[in-house]
């Protein structure tokens, strides 16, 4: 127990006990009007909120050093988990506001009519979360294990408990002001390293300025050892791969359940659009500042650790070691621990920087919070889409419709308890590092979701039918081509596991259109009820006309 | 409630879809454009990054942002155009939503 696990721990505990401080300063004072006190949170602060539900892990712990690994083809990350919000504000979210159903399953359920639709909605949301949540999960266990300086896979198992807790005694959830102070600890705990880092090496304090010429140094530092220049297109994969990964993010940003569901907690749709600007904007700041902190990482590890004796490593070699993501070995015997010889792992990039570049205790301990900030804040919100779609969507709206609220609870409640006991089960033997894992959540999601919801919204002519093929069929090809991609080595143009939304996409689209087409219209009330989605609520639309509300009254 | 134009309302969904073809366009030439022509571009230095790099570490990333401000900005402009109050948006949407 030394004096660095002493400030990491004390500064994670004082950012818990400030989150419950505030979730239940919050719930005390507004129980009565829930509901109003939600909808009345300004979009900057909504902003901030989605961006702490958003950034998760993958982007907090894993991103940054899966950059570092892959170069400028790592980018596709940056470029498609900001780009989504382009497709999400201007296709979906303003809306699926007007709509007024907030799950997934229940749009898919009610716009199409269909239960079928509607299950298989739920059990594509219950698959998506629980691949996303095994990320979180492998990423929690990455600051534990570091922590307390044991095995990844223990700080796993403890990362599940927590996290199990943290879900199923909910209520976190639905605070956003809790979510606003993760996000506020995130963003500081990440960007103070990147600023500390730039100033050791370029003495200019942004880092966003300032990094441009590290990475033109270590293009020729590459050069020099005879590897390809760090900044190097398509060094790890074919450019194909590149724009089919950027496509599956981005789309798949737009059909996640448990960020669409962020939108709940916005008043019109034009409180939706501004919210997504915002939650970009405040999430932008970590993206801009991820490809910086991978530069700089990158750089001291090259310059300062490389070519540095075996037997005189530092101390923080020695704790990173242990967690097993991290391997030094001599395997030339020279003596000298060379670049090629140091293998570090994606996932432990961001959390290992700030001890080798010599931050300081403080820095390190907030690193350490900011994680966890990110992986529960997110978990989270995993697993209460997990919850709502079993509980809600299957067992109470399909299976047993006369069900007690308190037996719904209960059923919510065991079914967090499973799914993160199951996710913890994969994530000891994490099958990919963080943001692979993650990546394969949005292929599923890009697969079924996003053509399913933006057809829903923009053809009225789409069906119920032409729904279920959509979704099946996306599912289906998703699946097939990231196990065939994975493990059987299947590629087409070179595009791998983590790319295979644009085949799912593809497919679904053309299902849902086919399928539609060749079965009946939906009747004219579900398409007036499409049609009406183009205007702002003030505008109704019925039987080819459009009426303008402008009394304000509700009845429609 | 009183009936308008349907020309009238088929203009506004007009100016709001063709707003959004633009801000499209423009992201994907700053995202996939750019990474489509990356060899050639990389040439091009800014600010120490090869161009391609900045495009895809900063510069797609601000343009984003950018055309998620100008369509929240111009969304507004396009609803004060046609009359669209928002206080009446918040009371009619309040009670649109599915309780349960």
């Amino acid at each position: 127990m030394d004096t660095q696990f002493l400030v990491s721990l004390s500064i994670i505990l004082a950012t818990f006990a400030l989150y419950i401080g505030i979730a239940i300063y919050n719930k005390a004072k507004a129980t009565s009007d829930f509901y109003v006190a939600g909808r009345g949170i300004p979009p900057i602060f909504n902003g901030m909120a989605i961006g702490a539900d958003w950034m998760s892990a993958a982007s907090f712990i894993g991103m940054a050093g899966t950059i570092m690994l892959l170069g400028y083809d790592g980018l596709a990350y940056i470029m498609g988990w900001t780009g989504g919000y382009l497709l999400l504000t201007f296709l979906l979210a303003p809306q699926l506001r007007k709509y007024g159903r907030y799950t997934v399953p229940e749009f898919i359920g009610d716009r199409y009519n269909s239960h079928t639709a509607r299950v298989i909605a739920a059990i594509c949301t219950i698959i998506i979360s629980f691949t996303y949540s095994i990320g979180q999960l492998s990423g929690s266990g990455v600051v534990i294990g570091r922590l307390f300086e044991i095995d990844a896979k223990l700080g796993t198992m403890i990362g599940v408990v927590l996290i199990a807790f943290y879900a199923a005694f909910g209520g976190m959830k639905g605070i956003t002001w809790t979510q606003v102070a993760q996000y506020v600890i995130l963003i500081i705990a990440y960007i103070v390293p990147v600023i500390f880092m730039s100033l050791q090496i370029t003495g200019n304090p942004a880092p966003w300025l300032s990094y441009g010429e590290i990475v033109g140094k270590m293009g020729e530092l590459d050069r020099e050892l005879g590897i390809s220049e760090y900044f190097a297109p398509f060094t790890n994969g074919t450019k194909w791969q590149f724009i089919a990964l950027m496509f599956t993010l981005m789309a798949g940003t737009a059909g996640l359940p448990h960020v669409i569901v962020r939108f709940y907690t916005v008043s019109t749709m034009k409180a939706a659009r501004w919210s997504g600007a915002w939650a970009l904007l405040f999430i932008g700041l970590l993206y801009l500042s991820a490809p910086a902190y991978a530069a700089f990482s990158r750089f001291i590890l090259m310059t300062k650790v490389a070519g540095s004796k075996i037997t005189e490593l530092p101390g923080w070699t020695k704790s990173w070691v242990d967690t097993g993501k991290l391997q030094v070995a001599d395997s030339n015997g020279d003596g000298i621990l060379q670049w090629s010889e140091l293998i570090i792992s994606n996932d432990i990039v961001v959390m290992a920087t700030p001890e080798i570049a010599n931050l300081g205790l403080f820095v390190i301990g907030l690193v350490a919070a900011g994680a966890m900030a990110a992986a529960l804040s997110t978990a989270g919100g995993l697993m209460i889409a997990i919850s709502s779609a079993f509980a809600h969507d299957i067992f109470y709206r399909v299976l047993k419709p006369n069900s007690t609220e308190k037996t719904r609870l209960s059923v919510a409640r065991w079914s967090i308890v499973t799914a993160t006991l199951l996710a913890g089960l994969i994530a000891l033997n994490p099958p990919g590092a963080i943001t692979q894992i993650v990546a394969w959540a949005f292929a599923l999601a890009t697969g079924t979701f996003f053509p399913a919801l933006v057809l829903g919204v923009w053809w009225r002519r789409s069906n119920s039918q032409g729904v279920i093929a959509g979704l099946l069929v996306g599912l289906g090809v998703t699946l097939a081509y990231i196990f065939a991609a994975k493990y059987g080595g299947f590629t087409i143009l070179g595009i791998i596991d983590t790319g295979a939304g644009v085949f799912g996409a593809v497919a679904a689209f053309a299902a849902n259109i086919i399928v539609s087409l060749m079965t009946a219209a939906p009747s004219q009330k579900i398409q007036d009820e499409v049609m009406d989605l183009r205007y702002p609520e003030q505008m109704t639309y019925k039987n080819g006309e459009v009426w303008i509300n402008d009394d304000g009254s509700k009845s429609v | 409630m009183k009936k308008i134009d349907k020309k009238v309302a088929d203009r506004y969904f007009r100016e709001k879809t063709r707003n959004m073809i633009i801000y499209f366009a423009v992201g994907f030439l700053a995202s996939f454009g750019v990474v489509l022509f990356a060899e050639p571009l990389s040439g091009i230095t800014i600010n120490g990054f090869p161009f391609h790099y900045f495009m895809g570490a900063q510069g797609a990333v601000l343009t984003f942002i950018i055309l998620l401000f100008v369509n929240a900005k111009l969304g507004d402009a396009i609803d004060r155009k046609y009359g669209i109050d928002e206080e009446k948006n918040k009371q009619i949407s309040s009670g649109k939503v599915l309780d349960h």
